[in-house]
């Protein structure tokens, strides 16, 4: 299940730290919105093992186009256990140094489960370290047709393992992509997000996608804020991976402890219910 | 590169050297809480708090601190430290510590933060707290503190808080010169935090190895290595160094071992135990297998004389210079070392063993007068069958190894004694060289002795070899000095105005050289030698002529009474001596029937090479 535009350019604008700006919208940017959720999808990982197959396929090597997937990335993506495993509940994707080389997973759910709109979260415990580059996002189902970036990307959480008390939520689409994607970020004033579970979830609806951490509102992005088309009108898949290295993140040092594991506790995708 | 050079202090020169920092007027009150144990963080930021004083390391330069108004990363003043050049006479190093007085509950924080700069890019040494210029019970501290000319935030961690509550030691620094060259580095903004991004400890003790040790009763182990690795704010793991008092160290069997707050571990009975440490409630990484084997049964002692032995590896004798015991020659080497000291008798230990050296080339050893090496080696319990090719190898005149000049003597032992010391000794006289013997090589043979003991590694003479010179004087006489008509000793008063080399045309050449401080009687190259007595002397009242002699070199060897007439009589002496003298005392009645005992006048040797005489005497 390859798919040689499913990639994702993700050098961002440089942002502040600890930044807890709300995005303007049309009334009121801090208003959460209470809605209904109806949960129609999870996986809580409490099956030990290879993730579920009827949920899950893999991304594996460097990218379809051997450029370390489109961000030069370092790993390459296997689903060997030692890389990805589902053990104690919770699902474990580690990323591995063997010399200079590395590998890591990835896992998605194109073709098995794809949704708009809605309420997408997980809980993940970040790994940590210079160069390592852990994800929770989504990428539209007509990436195979459109391409990249008019398929749409909605990035729920990115970290930066140099920075663990930090993640970005960040949407790319055509005209707002790579370097010019539309992004925030949210910091713990003393602590990190490696050294426990925190909930990463968007509330998506017709036209504004909410990013939140641990139910705190930190970004409201609608059609006003992106700077071309509005793509998030279709069903998009989910994904989560770790990366070492790449374009967004700095290559890892000698110092980046090895190896680093992301733990994903639960992913849950709910439908509003009117 | 220094070490921790407070090791070295003593307390007359740090009460000397005490310089008052920080602003003392205090009034009843403030003691008062000192008392209670301030909680204030503040270490240095524009100056020090009233409780903190500053004391500079024993041999540093005690002016390299001082307060920099110019320099700072924020508010009027930064703490500066001018590392001295090498050579500098006023100190070879920057070294100090920043104590309080009345001591600080620090319990609420959990790691000390400063920034750091520096004139150019350097390695400071060590800096850390808990140095209170006592017992330094819980220390921590950061080796090689990378800073260049930018202002740099520092973290060291503090292991387990909860232990701080009453500590005096709120920051110390040593550096010495880079690249023999002095420097200034500045420190400001020191204080102790609580950081929730400081993350993932992992204590480790015996840097984080298992190790495995063999070990027996009264053996005492010192665990080491104590450290604890953090992952800092920017995601990179640091450790630092930690002091035994944070952890704690734990037996699992401590009717085989105890282990100290400090982490020493002493062997107290036979068997297995595993030394682990907790830090809180985390487990350190690394731990210390111990394979107790109960009593130590000790190597017999030697009973040889010093002077017939060249030792590399004894408690009984003084050893000669040992390059190594073992020389981890990569690749193939799997041998460890896992010597030990027990009761004040060092063994050496190999474990893992395939093959090991023993390297002394500075200088090689000259074991022309020996005539054999000896080893004690056990073999531990559990390995039978255990088989030893030993190689002892002579440099040749290159005086290092190879060259093709080298000669080996080897020897194989095939039947080793298990769980008993196995007295191994080879003969190395029939080696074409041994002036410059350098090394032994130790290999198995077969594949079961993985694992002895080594004890009295040394060269010996079993007699067989005669020095050309004695090594020792003569022995001691004992006859009591009344019974004695001493004509060459030190022991007694002599005969008077004997003539030692009266002139009777020999080629015998007479000197009376010191040996081991006793003056002796040599003859060089003995055709015959009179020895010419005052007068007449009369010995007819006594029973023996006693002599001790020593020669490396003679076939015949006689020694004669004379009396006047002349009447002599000789006696064969046997030769060579043994090479430790050989003492005789031939009966008068061997003389007396040719020999007036009482109108003796005379002595006389004859035969051939080099004689050393001493104690000739009548009794």
């Amino acid at each position: 299940m390859k798919d040689n535009r499913l990639i994702s350019i993700k050098n961002t604008l440089l942002i502040s730290l600890l930044m807890f700006t709300l995005w303007s919208c049309k009334n009121d940017d801090n208003e959460i919105v209470k809605r209904n959720w109806e949960l129609v999808w999870q996986d809580e990982f409490n099956t030990p093992g290879a993730p579920d197959a009827a949920k899950w396929t893999y991304d594996i090597g460097n990218g379809p186009n051997n450029d370390g997937w489109g961000n030069a990335e370092l790993q390459s993506y296997t689903n060997r256990a030692e890389n990805i495993v589902i053990a104690d509940g919770k699902l474990k994707i580690t990323a591995i140094k063997n010399g200079n080389a590395f590998t890591s997973a990835r896992i998605k759910t194109q073709g098995l489960f794809e949704q708009g709109y809605g309420r997408i979260e997980a809980s993940i415990k970040l790994p940590y370290g210079p160069g390592i580059w852990p994800a929770f996002w989504m990428i539209g189902n007509d990436v195979n047709t459109k391409g990249w970036p008019q398929c749409g990307e909605i990035d729920i959480m990115e970290g930066r393992g140099q920075e663990p008390n930090i993640i970005h939520g960040t949407v790319h689409g055509p005209g707002y992509s790579a370097g010019a994607a539309i992004t925030a970020s949210y910091g713990l004033q003393n602590a990190r997000f490696d050294t426990d579970y925190h909930l990463f979830a968007v509330e998506w609806t017709e036209n504004c996608i909410d990013f939140y951490v641990d139910d705190v509102l930190y970004s409201r992005i609608t059609p006003e804020k992106v700077t071309g088309n509005w793509v998030y009108d279709h069903p998009f898949f989910i994904i989560l991976n770790v990366a070492v290295g790449g374009n967004y993140v700095g290559w890892p040092t000698t110092s980046t402890p090895f190896p680093q594991t992301m733990y994903v506790d639960y992913v849950k995708v709910y439908k509003e219910v009117k | 590169m220094k070490t921790l050079k407070n090791k070295y202090l003593n307390c007359s020169l740090l009460a000397l050297m005490l310089l008052v920092a920080g602003c003392s007027e205090r009034d009843l009150n403030d003691l008062q809480q000192a008392t209670q144990y301030k909680t204030t963080p503040e270490v240095f930021i524009d100056g020090f708090p009233g409780d903190l004083q500053y004391a500079a390391f024993g041999g540093s330069d005690v002016k390299a601190f001082d307060v920099d108004k110019e320099v700072k990363y924020a508010g009027i003043a930064s703490m500066k430290i001018a590392v001295p050049a090498v050579n500098d006479p006023n100190g070879a190093y920057a070294g100090g510590v920043y104590f309080s007085t009345t001591g600080r509950d620090l319990s609420g924080y959990n790691c000390m933060t400063f920034w750091a700069k520096a004139t150019k890019s350097a390695s400071i040494d060590l800096i850390g707290f808990g140095n209170d210029l006592g017992a330094n019970k819980y220390q921590v501290s950061l080796s090689g503190v990378a800073v260049n000319t930018n202002w740099k935030k520092f973290y060291i961690p503090i292991p387990d808080p909860s232990k701080l509550k009453m500590e005096k030691g709120m920051f110390f620094y040593s550096e010495g010169p880079e690249n023999e060259e002095g420097y200034t580095f500045w420190i400001d903004e020191v204080k102790f935090e609580n950081l929730g991004t400081i993350a993932h400890p992992q204590p480790q003790i015996l840097g984080g190895v298992d190790k495995t040790t063999s070990a027996f009763n009264n053996i005492k182990i010192t665990i080491d290595g104590l450290s604890e690795t953090f992952n800092l704010p920017n995601g990179i793991n640091q450790t630092v160094n930690v002091s035994p008092a944070f952890f704690e160290f734990n037996s699992s069997d401590p009717a085989v071992a105890t282990v100290s707050e400090t982490g020493v571990v002493s062997v107290i009975g036979g068997g297995n135990t595993v030394i682990t440490a907790k830090m809180g409630d985390v487990d350190a990484v690394g731990s210390l297998n111990i394979s107790s084997g109960g009593d130590f049964i000790h190597a017999p002692t030697p009973t040889l004389e010093a002077s017939r032995v060249i030792s590399l590896f004894s408690d009984a004798y003084t050893n000669v210079p040992v390059d190594y015991f073992n020389g981890y020659w990569q690749p193939y080497q799997t041998t460890k070392s896992a010597d030990f000291e027990v009761n004040d008798d060092h063994v050496l230990n190999y474990t893992n063993f395939n093959f090991v050296g023993n390297g002394f080339s500075n200088p090689t050893v000259n074991a022309s007068a020996m005539s054999h090496i000896h080893f004690d080696l056990f073999v531990p319990k559990g390995i039978t069958g255990g088989q030893l090719k030993i190689t002892v190898r002579d440099f040749g005149a290159d005086g290092a190894d190879g060259g093709n000049d080298d000669t080996n003597q080897t020897q194989t032992f095939t039947s080793l004694t298990t769980n008993a010391w196995n007295s191994l000794n080879i003969p190395i006289k029939s080696m074409a060289k041994r002036t410059k013997i350098g090394l032994i090589v130790y290999e198995i043979v077969g594949t079961s002795l993985t694992n002895f003991y080594l004890d009295n590694i040394y060269f010996y003479n079993d007699g067989s070899i005669i020095p050309a010179v004695p090594t020792v004087a003569a022995p001691n006489p004992t006859q009591p000095a009344a019974n004695v008509l001493s004509i060459f000793s030190d022991a007694y008063t002599n005969v008077a105005g004997t003539d030692l080399n009266p002139g009777w045309g020999q080629a015998t050449v007479v000197t009376q050289p010191t040996i081991a401080g006793n003056k002796t009687l040599l003859y060089t190259g003995l055709n015959y030698q009179g020895i010419q007595l005052a007068g007449s002397l009369n010995v007819s009242g006594k029973t023996y002529l006693h002599l001790d002699y020593y020669t490396a070199n003679s076939s015949t060897l006689n020694v004669y009474l004379i009396s006047t007439g002349p009447k002599e009589k000789g006696f064969a002496l046997t030769v060579p001596s043994s090479a430790n003298w050989t003492s005789v005392n031939i009966p008068l009645t061997t003389f007396s029937g040719v020999v007036n005992l009482s109108d003796v006048i005379q002595l006389k040797f004859d035969g051939n090479g080099n004689i050393y005489l001493d104690n000739i005497y009548f009794y």
